[in-house]
């Protein structure tokens, strides 16, 4: 085996590294993936089953530590007020996401220009226009054309429905004359490309049995591997190494039986996201790299961002079936997008409206919250909660800022023996800011809304989905960990397709960008294989 | 507790005797009858077929409670459940998930609460694609609503 060379090796098969191995399967060169996880099986998902709830809170857990597969490896969030959540296996975080597919804003990728703060990213929103336009075709998103909020662009399918929950918070939005618009979404609302059409399970994030929701694992990956590209399973990177002349010639890895081997590579892509990149990197030790792999600038782990999340929840005297169809996926408002120096802090959010939950967390929330209590009031409450909510996810955009970290971890490993990474995280006093602004125009428009009781609270903690910055891009060698087309700075022949390389996260769900990033290095690498390494 | 008590339950016949009524007290039937009380789900079954590896906390759990509990009036039965929720919340709010749990997936409190009985996959709902015309407003005022150039 240590003579089998692959022209290149992806590590990770979620949303960046289906799309870009399925971008240079173009170039006929022989490309292999690894990926630490399993397929997953649609038919095994919690919505099979009539216990879908409490299974969510199992083996589909968001949360690796709690859902404790052992393709999943252990995240230190003790020094963290976010604690992160994932999925390990092919598609990634995309199995459990919850599809809301915004893109990011033109504004967001010049925020230093605009705004004063942090950084400007080396390309902009036209930069990847293009590549935003594939992959929404890939992905299969629904969407409405038009929204004033952003340039130009047509979802190739019809929205969602906005349902009774959508139209309720609408109204809200226009009594106020703020904006609202349907959320683009990674859930085809039509049969698309041999899949059929979401069915409004509902509980999207412990995975779509129905195949409506767009995983990678039933969008690029069946077209990558028919066009050749293989992927490998329980494959876990624990470093890459590099030759005598500084670049990467392959990985060390365990295969699924926990032996440790070795594939030799000509090109290494690192698609693991903005936790499992860096970890990688960082335990990618040697002579030529004490510091770990690409990390001359000292940035490789640094400037980790999340989305600080608050929210609302309003509850309506009328029915408003809360509980069908796409959770995460309704309509949005960008009111507040953009910095406006009155309100006390720079930048801004998104506003997520969400439908509501299924019976058992209704009444567990109900329990906790104070407001469903067990024993003779329980019908009654449970009533007039169940399926009349309606809920507003505030996003803040979350600045970049060096003392929020991804390191190792000096003690936990995983069951291969790799360090765990450890998160270092606080909420800056901005988004302490934004969060409460937030809070509180959301209660306001659940009130426009007519919704009889409001409820809000600020910095949710398990909510660490979207994993930024923490090998951002940029022209300045010092100053980052990639160039402005994802290659390392300090291996040319390394390169970053994820999360880790954002600049500054907007205030929207990253997928989307994420993977127009991936397929916009895929092509820069295909337009430059002549001289890839110069 | 409709299900057959074999020799070989996980509960002796004091724990047996006390379930049903902390069943009760927990979510009793409704007034007019139409919720039924947790007591009349498939606990039993439940247990086997779901939450085996829960027993050995409701063993805990009803540890908790005298062999008189059952024959208590509701008030007086809500009093003791609320002191041993006081004396052990985490071991309590175990217990509360899974009665829940067991509770909402039986079909006739499924029926009553508006929810298709069994899994959500195949038949999925019913949403209304809803009226695109409420962006009318939106549109209008598009200029004001227009994204920040960069």
């Amino acid at each position: 085996m240590a003579d089998d060379v692959v022209d290149v090796l992806i590590i990770g098969a979620g949303a960046s590294g289906a799309a870009v191995a399925w971008s240079l399967a173009d170039t006929r060169m022989r490309i292999v993936c690894f990926e630490q996880g399993d397929w997953t099986k649609p038919a095994e998902y919690p919505s099979t089953a009539a216990n879908w709830e409490s299974q969510a809170y199992g083996p589909y857990h968001i949360d690796p530590n709690v859902r404790g597969r052992d393709t999943d490896y252990p995240i230190n969030n003790d020094d963290s007020a976010v604690t992160v959540v994932n999925f390990n296996g092919v598609g990634g975080s995309t199995i459990l996401y919850g599809a809301h597919f915004p893109r990011l804003h033109p504004s967001d990728f010049k925020v230093k220009t605009l705004d004063g703060v942090a950084d400007d990213w080396p390309i902009d929103y036209d930069t990847l226009e293009p590549y935003f336009a594939v992959n929404d075709r890939m992905m299969g998103v629904s969407g409405l054309a038009g929204d004033p909020m952003y340039p130009p662009k047509q979802p190739p399918l019809p929205p969602l429905p906005l349902g009774l929950v959508g139209e309720t918070v609408a109204r809200g939005f226009n009594k106020l004359g703020w904006h609202w618009w349907p959320s683009d979404s990674a859930i085809i609302s039509q049969p698309y490309r041999g899949r059929d059409k979401c069915v409004n399970l509902g509980p999207c994030i412990s995975g779509c049995a129905q195949g409506g929701k767009s995983s990678t694992d039933i969008t690029y990956w069946p077209e990558a591997i028919r066009r050749g590209v293989e992927l490998r399973t329980r494959c876990r990177v624990r470093e890459i190494t590099v030759n005598e002349h500084g670049f990467a010639n392959g990985v060390v890895y365990y295969d699924a039986a926990g032996e440790e081997r070795f594939q030799r590579a000509e090109v290494v892509v690192m698609a693991c996201n903005g936790v499992g990149t860096p970890r990688i990197l960082l335990n990618s030790q040697s002579a030529q790299f004490p510091n770990g792999l690409a990390n001359s600038s000292g940035l490789v782990g640094k400037n980790l961002m999340f989305h600080p999340i608050a929210f609302a929840q309003g509850f309506f005297d009328e029915r408003l079936d809360s509980h069908k169809g796409p959770q995460a996926c309704c309509i949005l408002s960008k009111q507040f997008y953009e910095s406006d120096p009155a309100r006390g802090f720079v930048r801004g959010y998104n506003m997520q409206i969400t439908r509501g939950a299924g019976p058992l967390s209704t009444a567990m929330a109900g329990y906790v919250g104070g407001t469903i209590p067990w024993g003779p009031g329980h019908h009654a409450a449970f009533r007039r909660r169940f399926d009349h909510v309606a809920s507003i996810g505030i996003l803040c955009e979350d600045l970049p800022e060096e003392c929020n970290t991804v390191t190792l971890d000096p003690t936990r490993v995983d069951s291969n023996g790799i360090p765990a990474p450890k998160i270092t995280y606080r909420y800056s006093d901005n988004s302490l800011r934004m969060m409460e602004h937030g809070q509180a125009r959301a209660v306001e428009v659940l009130r426009a809304a007519g919704a009889r009781d409001v409820t809000s609270a600020g910095a949710l903690r398990t909510s660490g989905w979207h994993l930024l910055g923490t090998a951002r891009t940029g022209d300045d060698p010092q100053r980052s960990v990639v160039n402005r087309w994802g290659r390392s700075h300090d291996v040319k022949n390394l390169f970053i397709v994820d999360g880790s390389v954002f600049v500054t996260g907007g205030g929207v769900n990253p997928a989307s960008t994420i993977q127009a990033w991936a397929l916009y290095v895929a092509d820069t690498m295909k337009k430059n294989l002549a001289n890839l390494f110069d | 507790m409709p299900d057959v008590i074999s020799t070989d339950h996980p509960l002796t016949r004091e724990q047996r005797a006390v379930l049903p009524a902390l069943l009760d007290t927990l979510v009793p039937a409704s007034e007019d009858g139409a919720m039924p009380s947790a007591a009349d789900v498939a606990f039993d079954a439940y247990l086997r077929e779901q939450a085996s590896d829960f027993v050995p906390r409701l063993v805990a759990a009803l540890q908790h409670f005298e062999p008189s509990f059952a024959g208590l009036s509701l008030a007086e039965r809500c009093e003791r459940v609320r002191d041993f929720s006081a004396a052990d919340p985490p071991l309590f709010q175990m217990l509360l998930t899974r009665v829940y749990d067991c509770y909402y997936q039986d079909d006739r409190v499924r029926a009553q609460i508006g929810v298709a009985a069994g899994a959500p996959f195949p038949h999925g709902n019913r949403v209304p694609s809803g009226d695109l015309s409420l962006l009318d407003p939106v549109i209008a005022n598009a200029a004001r609503h227009a994204y920040r150039q960069a």
